[in-house]
């Protein structure tokens, strides 16, 4: 039987990955900062919790790593860690660093050690490229990372990179893109825009107000791009990948599409406002996503206004 | 007429080689400079010792501060209380074989060292006030994507302190945009001196080679001879990173000569200036210099010896093979350049090196024992 670790189990994309790996017939074990009093509500409504083995471990903490690599034996490693809000990370830009870029040394650093011969996925971030303008990113794109989030994230790439150079670790890095589903927190414009407009649709009044509308991501489907992670470890040679859906719209279109699903006009519930926005924020960020889909045969299924339908299905059956 | 008021600079690092230069070169223009520095058992402050105890005549001198740039609130307090116009982060974990040793702890120091200093001036409210320099590095550039690398050349980080510090250098960015922070990256290149420190590969060689031509050691044991450097003058380097904080607006500097030169030719250089013409002999790992004519100092090393060894032991687990700037930025929109050559760099070293070799060689002679640290 195959064993996987995830670092970070309690999030979005931990729960989305534990369910893809125990269906592939894994041993799943997951960490989260206190397993004990998590509430675990990710992997409850995926129906796994249980099923995954799940240990406490701040990755802060580079004892508790290799104590954590040691009683798990893993063959693949999935570091999912960290502080993942970009607008959080101002607040705190040393928890980000901590969380995020020394969480990553700390995994490397103790398989080196220990000698493991354990695969590595590293999450990084499509946050790290910052403003691609009209070229969509692909994995030849120089980063220029606009918040202490991304040059975190910006960071861990790079240390995962050199490890692999130096030591011959294995470990591969996926740039992903913008990846939602129901289990996103509320802290994400995504999902506060997919509840405030349910709110609306059963007749809360309320008004949605936002930062921006003009802002252009590239928006996918979480439960695919997990499919995505596991793919990157199955490789030959540890490569890294963009992981986009390929396809980019505005913030309004998304906000326009999720209305649309609840047969409501956005443009009756909607307005901005310039104070929530962030002190900085690339205006565009593009995906190309070809070489993972040649190598890997992977790409997104699920895009705009199929990912709104999705998001606002799955928010009614919940409320 | 009313007298300007003082200008107070505060350098971190500031007992380092770019923080001695630093702090004499603003010392000299009339600002009040304080310094953060490690608390040690030992004295650790004689490279800015004439500074500190011989105040300047024109009311310029140097205040120095326990710190440590793992400790936020110390960083946060000194700042506070000294209310600068500029910081220099010059402090850092900045030998690129010990990051790999200890890379959580350069990651604390060099990256996380930056952001603390950016959190403290906007948390103080001295956005608007405090202009801040961060000592970026061409080790960014690492596995080179193009030559010569400009500021618009993308990074390529190849060890632990590279990748800190390119955290340092995005998160000094994102400040300036966030914020509005006046806060500069200058990307400099290798820049030596007789300050440097005896592990870095330049002072190694030039400390080794005074000591081999005075019998003081026998051999000098190297890592990467073929590793090529663009190497200045730190005198001329700090100038630089002055001149990006008195601009109209804040922006990222490549510094660095534009000329470039191999471990292999650095030593060359070195002997010499001691009067050492060396011959190299094998390959690879078996590669050695051997003294092919000596005169004036050396004059007593016999023909033959093996003066100079590889020891792979210095190799590093990813090396960066080929470094060289391209400064054309900081001549046209600073009107910086270089003024000490490759020729007049080596040679100051050597001789500083020599001067100390010489008084360890005497001491010997006298009886006592002269001090030989080792890394």
């Amino acid at each position: 039987m195959r064993r996987a670790l995830i670092v970070g189990v309690s999030g979005q994309d931990g729960a989305y990955l534990s369910q893809l790996l125990l269906q592939k017939g894994y041993w799943v074990a997951g960490t989260s900062r206190d397993a004990r009093s998590n509430s675990w509500t990710n992997l409850r409504r995926l129906g796994v919790h249980g099923r995954v083995h799940t240990l406490s471990l701040d990755t802060g903490d580079p004892e508790g790593v290799a104590r954590v690599l040691e009683e798990t034996h893993p063959d693949e490693i999935y570091n999912l860690a960290g502080q993942s809000s970009v607008g959080l990370s101002f607040e705190r830009p040393l928890e980000t660093f901590a969380s995020i870029s020394l969480g990553m040394f700390h995994v490397l650093e103790a398989i080196r050690r220990l000698g493991l011969r354990a695969r590595v996925f590293n999450a990084c971030s499509s946050e790290c490229f910052g403003d691609t303008g009209e070229n969509a990113a692909d994995e030849g794109s120089p980063f220029r990372p606009h918040s202490p989030y991304a040059v975190a994230k910006a960071a861990a790439y790079w240390a995962a990179a050199n490890y692999r150079d130096a030591y011959g670790l294995w470990v591969c890095s996926a740039i992903l893109f913008n990846h939602e589903s129901p289990l996103r927190s509320e802290r994400f414009v995504t999902s506060k825009i997919v509840g405030a407009a349910c709110r609306i649709a059963r007749g809360s009044g309320e008004r949605l107000r936002l930062g921006t509308l003009t802002i252009v991501r590239d928006w996918g489907w979480a439960p695919e791009y997990v499919d995505a992670m596991w793919r990157l470890l199955q490789q030959e040679l540890p490569r890294d990948y963009v992981v986009a859906s390929g396809s980019s719209s505005t913030l309004e279109d998304f906000v326009r599409e999720i209305f649309a699903a609840l047969d409501l006009d956005w443009r009756a519930h909607v307005e901005v406002d310039p104070a929530l926005g962030r002190p900085s924020e690339p205006r565009c960020v593009r995906g190309d996503a070809r070489r993972i889909a040649r190598d890997l045969g992977w790409s997104a299924r699920c895009r705009l206004p199929e990912l709104a339908r999705r998001l606002v299905r799955a928010a009614r059956e919940s409320a | 007429m009313k007298k300007r008021k003082q200008k107070i600079a505060l350098i971190t690092g500031v007992t380092g080689q770019d923080g001695a230069y630093l702090a004499e070169f603003l010392v000299g223009k009339g600002y009040l400079v304080h310094g953060i520095k490690r608390r040690a058992s030992l004295f650790n402050t004689d490279r800015v010792d004439h500074l500190y105890r011989d105040p300047h005549e024109s009311g310029g001198h140097l205040v120095l501060h326990y710190g440590d740039m793992t400790d936020s609130l110390v960083i946060t307090r000194i700042i506070q209380k000294v209310v600068p116009d500029e910081i220099y982060n010059l402090a850092a974990q900045s030998h690129v074989a010990v990051s790999f040793e200890e890379p959580e702890y350069t990651a604390n120091a060099d990256a996380l060292g930056a952001l603390r200093v950016l959190e403290a001036i906007r948390i103080l409210g001295l956005a608007a006030k405090t202009r801040f320099y961060q000592a970026g590095t061409s080790e960014l550039f690492g596995l080179v994507r193009e030559t010569p690398q400009s500021e618009a050349t993308p990074f390529y980080p190849r060890s632990p302190y590279a990748a800190a510090k390119l955290y340092a250098h995005w998160i000094t960015v994102n400040y300036r945009e966030a914020y509005g922070i006046f806060a500069c990256n200058g990307i400099l290149f290798n820049h030596e001196s007789p300050l440097r420190g005896e592990t870095f590969v330049t002072r190694k060689i030039t400390r080794g080679l005074a000591r081999i031509a005075l019998g003081l050691q026998e051999c000098l044991f190297l890592g990467n001879l073929d590793a090529k450097r663009d190497w200045g003058h730190a005198r001329d380097y700090v100038r630089a990173q002055w001149l990006m904080l008195q601009q109209s607006a804040p922006r990222d500097y490549v510094i660095a000569t534009g000329e470039q030169h191999s471990v292999r030719e650095f030593v060359d250089c070195a002997a010499r200036e001691l009067g050492l013409e060396l011959g190299w002999r094998g390959k690879g790992r078996g590669e050695h210099a051997v003294v092919a004519s000596s005169s004036g100092v050396s004059g007593k090393l016999k023909r033959g010896k093996t003066v100079v060894r590889i020891d792979p032991g210095y190799f590093r687990p990813t090396e960066v093979e080929t470094l060289l700037g391209d400064a054309t930025r900081a001549r046209r929109e600073l009107g910086w350049k270089p003024v000490v050559t490759f020729g007049e760099l080596v040679s100051e070293m050597v001789r500083e090196d020599l001067r100390i070799a010489q008084r360890d060689a005497l001491m010997r002679r006298h009886g006592y024992d002269s001090p030989d640290p080792h890394e």
